[in-house]
């Protein structure tokens, strides 16, 4: 199977420190692969490695077959990567709209993805006119998501959708990441194994900054062992 | 209703103290000397938008502080003097000028250069500073032969002080045109297109990341308008020159504004690409350099124009005198173009007092709508918050850096040329001015581009009524005692209201929680 995304043996350094010693990630084309991994294991900064936001010192990047570790980050993501970070980063300053309109690579991008985009997220719709600030927790995710679905994405790296949710909306976000993983390959980071193994296909669990296990879903979740010694969870 | 007053509560209250205030003031003294101390006020206020603006947009998007841009405000005011008083000086100028910033329009291509050179890895160390060693030497070869009409700062009568005051009274010294002597002209413009290429690729490698570029024309066209700048200006030069002494003193006012405001751009640009850009990641050397920016620019001013203070002609426009004048209405004034129009009985200076106001008015709608209603301000707007996401997304965020920097910079060249015919120009312009803009800032909130608006007014007005209040007394109320405000007591009172603001809100009046 042809891999979107092959990230082989990266170290990232922030500052002084070491967070990265070794993180291996594969992600095959048009699957949900889940990023597992404790608080504070690396989980986070192998997206933004990926993405170049914390460029790797050691290590490579390969998307699409392309080497893109060292390219800076707005070259990376124009190539049809989307980012939905931690903590949402809705722009505060912005309505609704704009936070979308502002992902545009070419010009109509949104107008040709509203349809699609207001169909996953109804909600949405009727928010176009409010500021960023106004929204729900949930309002804001949805938002995040969209946002990272206004330009042809072939590639969605998706932080912690789930956090600080209810469980109704929680439900809502996997039907709607469900449905867009049709059209594109999905990178997740989920703290909560019950979304991430109903959701993902693959998983890469890190731990203290190294990728320790990977494989696919289904046999993790058979494995109740290994989710406890690397997740803490049942 | 009851949002919006929640919401608005801080504006609100701002403009019923401030209101409260101009009626307080308004008691103590003439309607014509009130009408006159507000336009004032608003002037002032106008002109410290102008830096406020400026220093904020770069402060909320790329986190500088730049402490530069007293400095820049200057600069742009001398720039604007050097076109109204010595155009043949500012000819001369263009030429050199457009070919330093040349190579800096390439920025790139040297991308795809570095990527073709393959070196070890000890000469690719060295090849930065070797090019750029080589591109200092050059301009030290050439700058100092290559020929400019100027005035003679050692030479009282052939000093900008007499320039100024000669063309104030409507005259012109004669000046002698400069030739090539000591240098040919095409080794003067190529060697100083090649150094600024050398000097721009070598700062460019400093950046060691690779970029995927995609040429296209675009990327052409800034050195293209500089070339032919730089080409124009040498071949064209006599004409260029004696056109420029023959335009009426309104059209080249207006040339000079025009001309600082791009130079003022055309610096800010280039200071960010070659000295801010390297140091984002280490803010304080980035301050710090700021600071010695301000003095180095403070320096050359000195060296340029002198330290003597001179003046700015103003235009004809505004500068009508005799029979008709004080003009009495709008028509009146229209016809003869008088530089006061009677407003309540009081005489008020047009340019000073109107004009400027005016123009402040039209830049805060401009900058306005820019931030709302075009993609380069939804871009700005976000990136404030969030420069690292508005990347994520795509987007050349350096590229906004520059130009916001490009933008900020001549904006406050603009307020320094719009300044100096009611000024005048000095070496200290800039630093009072820097000073009122970050008390303006800190008064309506650093990074609000509102709060710049409603800062430099109050700063403006505050420091004009307490200027009125010095001449004529305020009348303490039951006592015979009448107490007159001393001229050090305009900043202290800034100053104070400054920090009883910010002790009651911490973020300035429209500023946002961070
Ligand atoms: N700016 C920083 N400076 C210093 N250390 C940092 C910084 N950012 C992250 N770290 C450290 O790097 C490690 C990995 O952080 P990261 O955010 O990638 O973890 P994570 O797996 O996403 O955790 P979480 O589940 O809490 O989001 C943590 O130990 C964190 O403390
Ligand atoms: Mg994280």
């Amino acid at each position: 199977m042809e891999n979107i995304l092959d990230v082989q043996n990266i170290h990232t350094f922030i500052g002084q420190y070491h967070i990265l010693q070794g993180v291996n990630v594969r992600v095959p084309k048009g699957s949900i692969t889940a990023l597992l991994g404790r608080n504070g294991a690396g989980k986070t900064t192998t997206l933004k490695t990926i993405l170049g936001l914390t460029p790797p010192r050691e290590g490579k990047v390969i998307y699409n077959g392309q080497e893109v570790n060292g390219l800076r980050s707005f070259d990376i993501a124009s190539m049809g990567i989307g980012f939905v970070p931690e903590h949402r980063a809705i722009f505060r300053d912005l309505s609704v709209e704009e936070n979308l309109k502002i992902a545009e690579r070419k010009k109509g991008d949104y107008l040709r993805k509203r349809d699609f985009i207001f169909n996953l997220f109804p909600d949405l719709k009727r928010l176009i006119t409010l500021s960023g600030t106004s929204l729900s927790g949930g309002q804001q995710q949805m938002l995040a998501i969209a946002r990272a679905l206004v330009p042809d994405n072939q590639l969605l790296l998706i932080d912690e959708p789930s956090e600080g949710l209810a469980p109704v909306i929680i439900e809502h976000m996997m039907s709607a990441i469900r449905e867009l993983s049709k059209d594109s390959t999905v990178v997740l980071v989920e703290q909560n194994f019950l979304v991430a193994s109903q959701l993902a296909e693959y998983y890469v669990i890190i731990e203290e900054g190294r990728s320790v296990q990977d494989g696919k879903m289904k046999d993790l979740a058979a494995d109740k062992a290994a989710i406890h010694r690397f997740l803490g969870a049942a | 209703m009851n949002t919006f007053l929640r919401k608005n509560i801080v504006m609100l209250v701002a403009v019923l103290v401030l209101s409260a205030f101009l009626i307080a003031a308004a008691q103590g003294m003439d309607k014509q000397d009130f009408v006159i101390t507000l336009l004032r006020g608003l002037a002032v206020g106008s002109i410290t938008f102008l830096v406020a603006s400026g220093f904020s947009l770069i402060f909320g998007l790329l986190d500088v502080l730049n402490l530069a841009h007293g400095t820049l405000f200057m600069i742009g005011a001398y720039m604007g003097w050097t076109v109204v008083v010595r155009p043949d000086t500012f000819v001369d100028l263009l030429t050199p000028l457009a070919l330093i910033v040349s190579g800096f329009a390439l920025g790139d291509v040297y991308p795809l250069l570095a990527s073709r050179i393959r070196l070890g890895l000890s000469m690719k160390r060295m090849l930065p500073w070797g090019l750029i060693l080589v591109s200092i030497l050059l301009f030290g070869f050439i700058l100092p032969r290559y020929p400019i009409a100027i005035w003679d700062v050692g030479n009282y009568g052939q000093s900008p002080v007499i320039f100024a005051f000669m063309a104030d009274s409507g005259t012109r010294l004669p000046v002698m045109p400069a030739a090539f002597t000591e240098i040919s002209m095409p080794v003067a413009l190529i060697g100083l297109l090649l150094a600024s290429i050398l000097g721009a690729f070598g700062i460019s490698l400093f950046d060691g990341t690779p970029r995927t570029v995609h040429l296209s024309w675009r990327n052409f066209v800034s050195i293209a308008i500089a070339l032919i700048v730089a080409v124009a200006g040498a071949a064209f030069n006599d004409s260029l020159t004696t056109f420029l002494y023959g335009l009426s003193s309104n059209w080249l006012f207006f040339t000079a504004v025009l001309v600082a405001t791009l130079s003022g751009v055309a610096l800010g640009g280039l200071m960010e690409a070659t000295l801010i850009r390297p140091l984002y990641s280490r803010p304080i050397y980035q301050l710090m350099l700021t600071i010695g920016m301000s003095a180095i620019g403070i320096e050359m001013v000195r060296a340029i124009w002198g330290r003597p203070e001179f003046v700015m002609p103003k235009p004809a426009f505004f500068d009508g005198a005799g029979e008709a004048c004080p003009a009495t209405n709008f028509a009146d004034w229209w016809a003869n173009h008088c530089s006061t129009i009677l407003l309540l009985d009081g005489r008020v200076r047009v340019y000073n007092e109107i004009f400027i106001p005016l123009v402040g008015l039209v830049v805060l709608i401009s900058i306005w709508v820019l931030l709302q209603r075009t993609r380069l301000g939804m871009i700005i707007r976000a990136g404030v918050q969030d420069s690292q996401m508005v990347e994520a997304l795509g987007i050349n965020v350096r590229r906004v850096f520059t130009m916001v920097f490009a933008l900020g910079v001549g904006l406050a060249a603009l307020g320094g040329v719009l300044a100096t015919p009611s000024m005048g120009l000095s070496n200290v312009m800039g630093e009072s001015l820097l000073l009122n803009a970050l008390i303006a800032l800190a008064i309506g909130g650093l990074t609000s581009y509102p709060g710049a608006a409603l800062g430099s007014v109050i700063v403006g007005m505050i420091q004009q009524f307490i200027i009125k209040y010095g001449q004529i007394g305020i009348a303490i109320p039951f006592t015979d005692i009448v107490f007159k405000p001393t001229p050090p007591l305009v900043p202290a009172s800034t100053v104070m209201l400054m920090v009883i603001i910010l002790l009651i809100l911490p973020n300035g009046l429209l500023g946002k929680k961070e």
